[in-house]
């Protein structure tokens, strides 16, 4: 709910319950004013009777708005509300009892007066203020909700650049100066957080930059060491296998530190260029790297692919990780060798028969988890694609029953 | 090649200086090493270079910088950045600036010493169009090898690892570095032992059926060398 339709909502409801309340009780003490002011105006009417009252005349006062009755003993004189039916309708009537004496005998006197008029009067009056004050609650409404959007637009204005600030691009974050003292200190506070991140952003970079000189050039050293000793003619064949051993390791150890700067490249959003392209092409591309693998390997390759998917991301990653799954597929295949690829339902799906895995099915898109018969794994390349595919909300997933199938969902 | 190749290393690392010195002597290049660029510079006035081996990162400045001097002063003079940096970018604005190849650290010195031999050759065309060893004649240009004068049919993979073999002649290759060489990228790793293999074997059996001296041999099963007296 945007925050202006929950202001919006509080003031509705707020108001529709004051007006309710409000005119109830309005509607009320305008009543007993004007019940009040009726009491005055029979209380007249009592002392004018009680003046003109004899003896021999208390009968004749009897009218349609004075009942003469006569009683047995003193009463107090009253006001209440009455009902009389007039041609079948009901009036309302304000009325006051009172006794009288004389001559030896008591009377209960009651005068009335209709309240229809001021009923009319009390509904006006009651209508009036209510309508005065909608209008007013309609004005103060349309000023505050004018009020409270204009205060959002800056705020809205800080989350688009927000939204737009992209560490890659090398553009620092510039909010607006605002003059209210919220949006001030929220923008200061962003602006500094942003500096922070984008500072240790840098810092990373760089590191990730440092650690890739830094060892590489030790390694480099160990290597052309290790070519070296190679060459010479008095070793034995162990020390010679040795030697080999060392260069084979030293070379790995290159490859996992190259592999971890990618993924380090990858996470830190180091690859932001993007174009369309299908992902029908790309697999034939990749397929055509691997043809003498397969063929040695004695593979038989089965294409399924129904649709023609575009994507648009990386050029790079995305061969990377069509590549690496291709890879998988087949370093990994065993039994009767068998890779079938569909592309389907925007849907690449890959599947090779292979031996079951060593290690739960939940790792194996964890880094450097392998199985333990393939010592020449990095255990790098499915982390790979699982990084390219977190990066443009691809959906990977895997499953295993005699086949190992991966499938990716584009989006 | 009768004359000395001069190559001008400048490199900060010590110990993979002296390394590399002693490779490309032994490879009979001529090398002259500076760590600096300022003593760089002062070397390149002086003497001319048919190659240069530029690190990116040396105590005074960036590699880079020396790429122009180097071509100002001869165009022939084949430019090869090695540097630890494996960065798209870097390498992109290296061959912008005018720089040959692109070496990245930690790399083999057979593979050093083919791009050197392979950046001559092309940068001194006239001269190099094929290389003669016995009965073995190479033309890299066309992909064409010659045994005894009769065209032997080889498959571009098999052609360059043969020019690789011959570009390092008596030294021992080991499979890590042979597989290196015939895989194009890292993630190529722990692929390429049974191609490496396969693509030997096709080469020697091709090599041997046109009555060429068996020059590749097996090293205790580590690796291969390509043997010539």
């Amino acid at each position: 709910m945007k925050l202006i339709t929950k202001s919006s909502l509080t003031f509705i409801s707020a108001s529709v319950l004051f007006f309710l309340v409000g005119s109830i009780i309005m509607y009320f003490s305008v009543r007993t004013i004007f019940s009040s002011n009726l009491n005055d105006i029979l209380l007249e009417k009592k002392t004018n009777l009680e003046k003109q009252i004899e003896p021999d005349n208390v009968e004749r006062f009897y009218s349609n708005d004075v009942f003469v009755i006569k009683i047995n003993s003193h009463i107090p004189s009253s006001f209440s509300d009455t009902v009389i039916i007039e041609n079948r309708k009901y009036v309302l009537y304000r009325k006051i009892d009172f006794s009288y004496f004389i001559s030896d005998q008591y009377y209960k006197i009651s005068v009335l007066e209709p309240q229809k008029k001021t009923d009319i009067l009390v509904s006006k009056i009651v209508i009036m203020n209510v309508g005065l004050a909608f209008i007013f609650f309609l004005i103060l409404f349309f000023v505050n909700r004018h009020s409270v959007n204009n205060t959002l637009k800056i705020f809205y204005r800080t989350i688009s650049k927000l939204e737009q600030f992209n560490l890659n691009n090398n553009d620092e974050l510039h909010l607006d100066s605002a003059q209210l003292f919220e949006i001030k200190k929220m923008n200061s506070v962003i602006q500094k957080m942003a500096d922070t991140i984008r500072k240790d952003f840098e810092l990373q970079k760089e590191y990730t930059e440092n650690v890739s000189h830094e060892l590489q050039t030790p390694l480099a050293v160990i290597n052309s060491k290790v070519d070296e000793l190679m060459q010479s003619d008095n070793l034995t064949k162990p020390q010679m296998e040795q030697l080999a051993i060392l260069m084979e390791t030293t070379n790995r150890l290159s490859k996992i530190n190259q592999a971890l700067i990618f993924l380090t490249k990858i996470d830190n959003r180091f690859y932001t260029k993007g174009s369309t392209f299908s992902v029908n092409q790309l697999l034939k591309e990749q397929l055509d790297l691997f043809e003498e693998s397969i063929q040695q390997k004695n593979i038989k390759v089965t294409l399924n692919l129904l649709d023609t998917t575009h994507i648009y991301m990386d050029k790079y990653l995305a061969e990377t990780m069509i590549n690496n799954l291709v890879r998988n597929a087949i370093s990994h295949n065993n039994g009767i060798k068998e890779i079938n690829i569909s592309i389907e339902n925007n849907c690449f799906i890959i599947s090779n028969s292979g031996d079951e895995l060593t290690f739960p099915s939940d790792k194996i898109l964890d880094r450097f988890s392998k199985s333990t018969t393939n010592k020449k794994s990095l255990g790098i390349g499915l982390s790979v694609v699982k990084s390219i595919c977190d990066l443009y909300h691809f959906e990977l997933s895997y499953s295993q029953d005699n086949f190992h199938t991966f499938i990716i969902k584009f989006k | 090649m009768d004359k000395k190749i001069n190559v001008l290393l400048v490199e900060d690392e010590m110990e993979l200086a002296v390394s590399t010195i002693r490779f490309l002597k032994e490879n009979n290049f001529n090398c002259t090493h500076k760590s600096t660029i300022k003593l760089a510079l002062k070397e390149i006035k002086n003497n001319s270079f048919h190659a240069a081996l530029l690190d990116l990162g040396l105590p005074d400045g960036d590699g880079l910088s020396l790429i122009k001097e180097i071509k100002n002063k001869n165009q022939e003079t084949g430019v090869i950045i090695v540097s630890a940096k494996d960065a798209l970018n870097k390498k992109v604005e290296a061959l912008e600036l005018g720089a040959d190849d692109y070496l990245t650290k930690p790399f083999f010195f057979p593979e050093l010493n083919a791009r050197i031999k392979s950046l001559v050759r092309r940068l001194n065309m006239e001269e190099n169009k094929k290389i003669v060893l016995n009965e073995l004649t190479l033309f890299p240009e066309e992909m064409k090898v010659l045994v005894h004068n009769k065209v032997v049919d080889l498959t571009s993979k098999e052609f360059s690892l043969l020019l690789y073999f011959i570009s390092n002649q008596n030294r021992v290759l080991s499979k890590t570095i042979l597989g290196e060489f015939m895989s194009s990228n890292y993630d190529d790793y722990g692929f390429s032992d049974d191609l490496v293999y396969t693509h030997i074997k096709n080469l020697k059996k091709k090599l041997a059926s046109s009555d060429c001296t068996e020059y590749i041999k097996n090293v205790y099963g580590i690796g291969y060398k390509f043997l010539v007296d």
